[in-house]
């Protein structure tokens, strides 16, 4: 910690994504190769007229001839799961920080979640789909109860993890209320955030294509179970092959997002 | 009634004291330096006089007022992680600004808070985060932030005790200069372990002895102002109050060796 630049500070190292920019090729060879495998196995394997598993050519016909009923899925999904998870992000959040960084709410809440947090969010499906007025609100609710507990479970512990040095701090220039949340306790609980929120965006996707199988006229997971049912093969891979791109997409915003408010963090 | 006193002030952390009948009397625009060995409760006296923390029997006064919770009184600097490091320089300083003068407009508040950065040497830093300055900076930008507070009374603890010489000789020379330049001078507790430290910045040095804390001498430091550290290494009565000081440290130590029961509880 030596001194020596008064007036001039050192700058940020630059900093590369090793997500999209491998230093290493072999990452992106991996893809070439899988193509092939995938190519062998569809060419080779004696699966007979309506093969389970098409060839990559016909799978990418089939995407490209459904996209724009894949884009027509995406919104209607899309307007189940931003709904939701932004619901969870809102709720998971100001509770979890509220009863984190509260001793006598969290003597009375944590227990109740370590309760309820565990059951698996898809057995409320069925229920939710009986007794709420739509499926769409249904589906909402599905998606926000999966992604609410990972994010509770981190603003929990992010304001637990707040240290007492900050804390300190904040009570020694009298910060309270708003300004205390706004300026110390949530940019504290922001790097424990930020993986709950991956974990509940996670859930969240997989919570909304299971509501869809089970009574949606719309959305991704609805494109696979219906041409599943018409044993379209080419279609049902397009699908699950779009719906994946559409997650890793979701998931590199939210890194992206994370790495640019989370510059602070020393790596 | 004006400046601090602590009066008979004991605190304990369950059966075990750390303070134990501690008094004393601090003329308001005194800047006093606390010496002990580890043990001696140093930081935990301050924690009690910047209201973080409530003694377990005795009185603390600021101004004829019990000290009950954190007041825009009293600015503490912490040995580190005192800057809040989602916020540049700036910001961190804005926010003591716009605590204890909310009235203030947002270019006013800008405005001051660069020019306390300018008082401690950072003016070309204000924009740069705390991870992207060194830690004489960032000890640099927490005066500027307890400057800024505007407080009465001031309260260090170790501010120094992490920087490599040169820049706890720098930073020494800045407190001292700003502390002389304020009017009305603020009175401030400055706890160390370092005893030449001690002796440069105190109008007085007490010391503390360890298991429990209490005074075990309350020294003043004749020597005049401004100081230099020429002067006063060519001072005799310099050496005769540091030879004291080692001394009376010494002996502590050796008791603390022979009791060798408790050690201070770690923050």
């Amino acid at each position: 910690m030596t001194d020596t630049s008064l007036s001039t500070p050192l700058t940020a190292p630059a900093k590369t994504n090793a997500f999209f920019w491998p230093q290493h090729y072999e990452a992106w060879l991996l893809w070439p190769v899988l193509l092939l495998v995938w190519q062998l196995l569809s060419q080779y394997l004696p699966l007979g007229v309506n093969p389970l598993i098409p060839s990559p050519w016909v799978t990418f016909q089939a995407l490209h001839d459904s996209w724009p009923e894949l884009w027509q899925g995406t919104l209607s999904s899309l307007g189940i799961l931003l709904p939701g998870f932004a619901l969870a992000l809102l709720l998971g959040t100001v509770l979890g920080l509220w009863v984190g960084s509260k001793e006598r709410a969290g003597r009375i809440w944590l227990p109740f979640a370590r309760v309820v947090a565990p059951v698996p969010p898809t057995v409320y499906i069925p229920y939710a789909i009986a007794i709420l007025p739509s499926f769409l609100v249904s589906a909402i609710f599905v998606v926000f109860i999966g992604a609410f507990w990972p994010i509770f479970q981190s603003a929990v512990a992010g304001a637990h993890a707040l240290d007492r040095r900050y804390r300190d701090n904040a009570r020694a220039l009298g910060l309270r209320g708003w300004r205390y949340w706004r300026l110390v306790l949530l940019p504290a609980a922001l790097p424990h955030l930020f993986s709950g929120m991956g974990v509940g965006l996670g859930f969240a996707f997989i919570l909304l294509t299971v509501a869809e199988l089970f009574g949606a006229n719309a959305g991704l997971g609805r494109f696979v179970q219906y041409y599943a049912d018409f044993a379209d093969y080419p279609r049902m891979v397009a699908g699950i092959l779009y719906t994946g791109l559409i997650t890793f997409l979701s998931m590199s915003l939210l890194e992206a997002v994370r790495q640019r408010l989370l510059f602070w963090v020393r790596r | 009634m004006s400046g601090l006193h602590l009066h008979e002030l004991s605190l304990n952390y369950g059966a075990q004291p750390i303070l134990e009948r501690l008094n004393l009397e601090i003329p308001e625009g005194q800047l006093v330096s606390i010496l002990g060995a580890s043990g001696s409760g140093k930081s935990s006296l301050l924690r009690l006089v910047a209201g973080l923390q409530s003694p377990s029997s005795g009185h603390l006064l600021w101004r004829g007022q019990p000290i009950t919770e954190p007041s825009p009184q009293c600015g503490v600097v912490f040995q580190d992680y005192t800057l809040f490091p989602w916020l540049t320089l700036r910001e961190n300083v804005s926010l003591a600004l716009s605590q204890t003068q909310p009235q203030l407009s947002r270019a006013e508040v800008r405005r001051q808070a660069d020019g306390f950065l300018v008082q401690v040497g950072l003016g070309a830093a204000s924009k740069n985060y705390p991870f992207e300055i060194s830690g004489g900076m960032q000890q640099r930008g927490a005066l500027a932030r307890a400057f800024a507070l505007g407080s009465p009374l001031l309260l260090l603890d170790e501010p120094f005790g992490a920087l490599d010489p040169v820049n706890r000789a720098h930073l020494q020379d800045l407190l001292a200069r700003v502390w002389q330049a304020s009017k009305p001078a603020k009175t401030v507790l400055f706890v160390t372990h370092d005893v030449d430290e001690a002796l440069y910045l105190g109008d007085r040095v007490v010391i503390l002895g360890s298991n429990p804390g209490r005074v075990i001498a309350d020294l003043s430091v004749p020597l005049e102002r401004p100081r230099s550290r020429q002067r006063l290494l060519d001072s005799p009565e310099f050496h005769a109050l540091r030879e004291q000081i080692n001394d009376r440290l010494a002996v502590e130590i050796l008791r603390g060796l022979n009791s060798q029961s408790q050690l201070e509880p770690s923050p």
